[in-house]
């Protein structure tokens, strides 16, 4: 069980080292404070799995930091009954030169356990690992993969009373990483608690039982995962609206055509999550504003899904849909599209485009590239293997 | 922090220093007595003729006893200042990783400084019995003047490894200040060549008194005068004290700025 209440931390930023030095002798400021983490409290209890979210300098590393000791606090307390481990040591503790075996005992002594803890366990750090005959040979011609096996190993027979799963866990290979994840469930319903940073709010949303969104240091969503990665989200779309004013014009260059018409605004929403993260299954609603900048007969509005490989998903357009629009020279129209999403989790874009008819080749008035971005996290749906859930009906006829 | 910990770190530091080579651990052995031959033999008759020409008088091997006693002992004295000194330095990515007790961490530094210096005394000590040295029964105090000495040499690193951390010149200056403190203190001449007038000021030169101390057991067979190292004792432990009460005042700082 971990316990931590009001936790604060600041780190005073000096040009140089030694004036904090100068500022002891002086007696006079000279730095400034950066507020790192404000009031932080959670409890996260036996067996439990408890999600830590933040973009990049929220806290995340730093609430990290303080709970396994490398930092001290400015205030605030921290209860933790036993020891956490995690991945955060990953080849910092090993020994290059050493073997794998003598570095489980410089590791294992490395994060608190004692020789006899170690002797005790040592067969199944090697068995668990898959290293085999390699144990004998020094770290130093081990893969990143075999490094990560041993670091994961070690970490997770330290009979800790918490695991920390960050980012690291990625490093191996899908066998290797089913089979850790396998091991984190169990130890998990023996009674450990577990503490998961990632940005993959997919794994989050499955794994999480409660859930932390870091923002600027504070919390700014503490709650069941669902709602903690809708806030995430929110935050993040905040960000992207920034980021979208500044890239406003590269983006015009990634759109090309006659700009007879133009599309000036468009967005993806789901039906629940009201942002353009949504769960597979939800429906979502993309929203498409355009103008006619000559009057034009036949426009056609249509967007194309495509996953993180670029490879085409779906596509329609209002042509094909039998919705054909007609506008005079500058007027303005808003197309909405609404469709059930039953995609796999994974991220997606949507590129839009406005063109005569059904033939975008040969009248083509505004094509944009990948000018929507989206998430599909979670699912409403039974769990389905590929890219696309496909509406099945299911009926056994005894024979 | 445990003790288990601790000498892993230490057993760690002796293995890396010859991984890899073919001899391996035997290195450790072989460089000391390499050292020890080369004091012995070579500098003896050089170094030990030169001086007679200033009036010092050795017998034969005089001069490489008189050599080995200082400049083991300030080996020991030396490699203990800088490396535990260089300490946070070197540690760094492991102090931001894994929480490790900054006060105990620098024991590791004492402990493969202590190997390395009873396996050069074990040499030499054979070196004594070869050529029909007499021992004497005060070597029954060397291991306290050794701990005297070390408790003070690891209070300075200490020290300066707090400090070091705000003002990174500290390390390199303290290779240098090492280096001139060896030639200020009289290890490989006598003190005899010095002028008598700046003779009260080597007073002042802790080292003086610890290199003096092993001279008069191992040379002189007597037990060498307690006041000044009970004093450096003292002065050792207050240190001691003092950079303990400043690495409490300024951890936080340190574990920010590592």
């Amino acid at each position: 069980m971990i316990h931590v209440r009001r936790l604060s931390k600041s780190f005073r930023l000096y040009r140089k080292p030694s004036d904090r030095l100068k500022e002891i002798l002086l007696r006079r400021p000279c730095h400034h404070n950066h507020q790192a983490l404000h009031n932080i409290s959670f409890t996260l209890n036996n067996g439990e799995t408890l999600g830590i979210l933040g973009q990049n300098g929220a806290g995340k590393s730093t609430l990290l930091k303080l709970l396994t000791g490398v930092l001290i606090p400015d205030s605030g307390d921290i209860q933790i009954d036993g020891r956490i481990t995690g991945l955060l040591e990953l080849g910092t503790g090993f020994d290059h030169a050493l073997t794998g075996l003598d570095n489980i005992m410089a590791n294992g002594l490395l994060i608190g356990m004692s020789r006899a803890e170690i002797l005790a366990v040592r067969e199944r750090i090697i068995e668990f690992s898959e290293l085999g005959e390699y144990i004998h040979e020094p770290v130093r011609t081990y893969s990143s993969g075999m490094v990560m096996r041993l670091a994961f190993s070690i970490a997770i027979h330290a009979s800790p009373a918490c695991f920390v799963v960050d980012e690291a866990l990625s490093v191996g290979d899908g066998h290797f990483q089913q089979k850790c994840m396998r091991r984190i469930r169990q130890f998990r319903d023996s009674g450990g608690g577990i503490i998961f940073v990632s940005h993959d709010l997919n794994a989050v949303k499955m794994l999480c039982d409660r859930a932390l969104v870091l923002d600027g240091g504070q919390i700014a969503f503490a709650g069941d995962a669902e709602g903690a990665v809708n806030h995430y989200n929110r935050i993040m779309a905040r960000l992207d609206e920034q980021e979208a004013r500044i890239q406003a014009r590269s983006r015009r260059s990634q759109s090309y055509g006659t700009l007879e018409a133009e599309i000036i605004d468009a967005h993806l929403s789901g039906e629940h999550s009201g942002c353009d993260t949504v769960a597979a299954g939800e429906r979502a609603t993309l929203s498409v504003t355009l103008r006619a900048n000559v009057p034009l007969e036949a426009l056609s509005v249509g967007f194309m899904i495509r996953d993180r490989f670029g490879q085409d998903i779906f596509g329609t357009n209002s042509f094909l849909l039998g919705e054909p629009l007609r506008l005079n020279s500058g007027e303005r129209c808003q197309t909405r599209f609404t469709l059930p999403l039953n995609l796999a989790p994974g991220k997606y874009t949507l590129t839009l485009a406005l063109h005569s008819q059904d033939n975008h080749l040969e009248h083509c008035y505004h094509w944009c590239d990948n000018l929507v971005r989206f998430e599909i996290a979670g699912s409403h749906l039974p769990l389905f293997s590929g890219i696309v859930s496909l509406p099945t009906q299911i009926r056994h006829h005894p024979l | 922090m445990n003790t288990a910990l601790i000498f892993n770190f230490a057993r760690q530091d002796l293995k890396d220093r010859y991984a890899g080579s073919i001899l391996g651990g035997l290195w450790s052995f072989i460089m000391p007595l390499i050292n020890i031959l080369i004091f012995a033999l070579i500098f003896s008759n050089v170094m030990g003729a030169k001086l007679e020409s200033f009036g010092v008088e050795f017998a034969q091997y005089g001069y490489s006893i008189y050599l080995i006693s200082g400049i083991l002992a300030w080996n020991a004295f030396a490699a203990t200042v800088i490396r535990v000194t260089a300490i946070f330095h070197e540690k760094r990515t492991l102090i931001g990783k894994v929480n490790l007790s900054l006060r105990a961490l620098p024991l590791y530094i004492l402990l493969t400084e202590t190997f390395i210096f009873v396996v050069s005394f074990g040499f030499f000590t054979l070196f004594l019995l070869l050529i029909d040295f007499p021992l004497n029964r005060y070597w029954l105090f060397l291991p306290l003047l050794y701990l005297a000495q070390q408790l003070f040499a690891y209070a300075l690193g200490f020290l300066l490894a707090i400090l070091s951390v705000f003002i990174q010149d500290i390390k390199e200056l303290t290779g240098v200040l090492m280096q001139l403190w060896f030639w200020m203190t009289p290890i490989v001449y006598v003190i005899g060549i010095l002028p008598a007038s700046i003779r009260p000021y080597y007073n002042l030169n802790p080292m003086l008194h610890f290199i003096t101390a092993w001279r008069t057991v191992i040379i002189d067979g007597q037990l060498p005068s307690l006041l000044p190292l009970a004093t450096l004792l003292l002065f050792a432990i207050a240190l001691l004290a003092f950079g303990c009460w400043l690495l409490q005042r300024l951890e936080r700082d340190i574990r920010d700025f590592i």
